[in-house]
């Protein structure tokens, strides 16, 4: 019960994230939303994790690496997001400095 | 600002704007005011329109969101001698007229930044989902800046060049009206609030914001957060 607990608010956080990227990305965001469903759906059943892992022929230990693993590659896409804002942010600047500037030389020239 | 009047720099950030921005700009104009377009990457011909309606117009090579365009004029304007800047929406949906009201609210008060409320003011035409939604996000903003402000999304606000300088908005959408009073208030400066009219248009409600919109002011809020 605690790791569902602490494992749930986390997956509907990154569901929430998800959604909002489908309209930037409609394949990261779909993938990433099935996964956080997935996530949650397994960490509130986790006998049909159990079921699904022995029957693509895997111990019922693995359950835990699967949770692991979606929590991970949803934390890296989070942080992918998070380096792409950050760029953002740099054109933003670049972008700025060279409106002010052309203004500036209409300005001086007309 | 001294006893000369003050020089009033209207910043106006307009996307694909083309079929009011010379209205809003003649406005501006008419008023005695400068008004400073921030042509933000539009595919019509809003920035020659501007420019033709007596505008300065600056412009961006691309879309980068509402929130930047207004940056981009903030620092334009403060570095052509602004003593005073004015947010304006470019859909039409404000009237000059508050301009004053505004610039006379920060000189009453001595405040360094007037924000604009439609809810001390009027809006005609306001739809129940927008003033709910606009109520709900009031309440998140005061919970979350402590300013105790009646509109948070009213693109309409005035503040001197000491309010301004201490502006640096990093949200390039529609976040940055909550990012804005996050900065007044780590400001420390006084704000004022002063009653505005909003006037909606199936247009202005056409490029507003919408109920979506608010789930990605959030993200943007709380991504922000997560890095420097």
């Amino acid at each position: 019960m605690i790791a569902q607990l602490i494992l749930t608010p986390f997956l509907l956080g990154i569901l929430l994230y998800a959604l909002t990227e489908y309209r930037r990305s409609p394949a990261v965001g779909l993938i990433a939303v099935l996964a956080a469903v997935g996530g949650l759906y397994f960490v509130w059943v986790p006998s049909h994790a159990t079921r699904l892992a022995e029957f693509v022929g895997i111990g019922r230990g693995v359950d835990l690496i699967i949770y692991i693993w979606i929590v991970i590659s949803l934390l890296l896409l989070l942080n992918l997001h998070l380096k792409l804002r950050a760029h953002m942010e740099l054109i933003t600047v670049l972008a700025r400095e060279l409106a002010i500037a052309n203004a500036r030389s209409h300005r001086s020239t007309s | 600002m001294g006893s000369q009047a003050p020089q009033v720099w209207v910043v106006i950030a307009a996307y694909n704007e083309a079929p009011v921005i010379a209205s809003v700009v003649a406005d501006v104009k008419r008023a005695g005011y400068c008004a400073l377009v921030i042509d933000d990457g539009s595919t019509d011909a809003t920035g020659a329109i501007a420019a033709e309606a007596g505008g300065i117009v600056v412009r961006h090579s691309i879309n980068l969101g509402q929130g930047a365009g207004l940056q981009t004029g903030i620092e334009f304007a403060l570095s052509e001698g602004a003593d005073v800047i004015v947010t304006f929406d470019a859909d039409g949906q404000h009237h000059a007229a508050d301009i004053a009201v505004l610039i006379d609210a920060l000189a009453r008060q001595g405040a360094d930044f007037a924000l604009g409320s439609r809810f001390l003011g009027t809006s005609l035409n306001q739809p129940l989902s927008r003033r709910m939604l606009l109520k709900a996000a009031t309440l998140f903003t005061r919970l979350t800046t402590g300013l105790r402000v009646t509109d948070t999304h009213n693109g309409l606000r005035a503040m001197t060049r000491r309010g301004a300088s201490s502006i640096n908005l990093r949200q390039n959408r529609m976040a940055h009206a909550s990012e804005i009073l996050h900065q007044i208030a780590a400001s420390g400066l006084n704000y004022v609030e002063a009653p505005v009219r909003i006037e909606y248009s199936a247009y202005s409600l056409a490029k507003g914001q919408k109920l979506g919109d608010t789930l990605m002011i959030l993200v943007d809020l709380f991504a922000r957060r997560l890095h420097r």
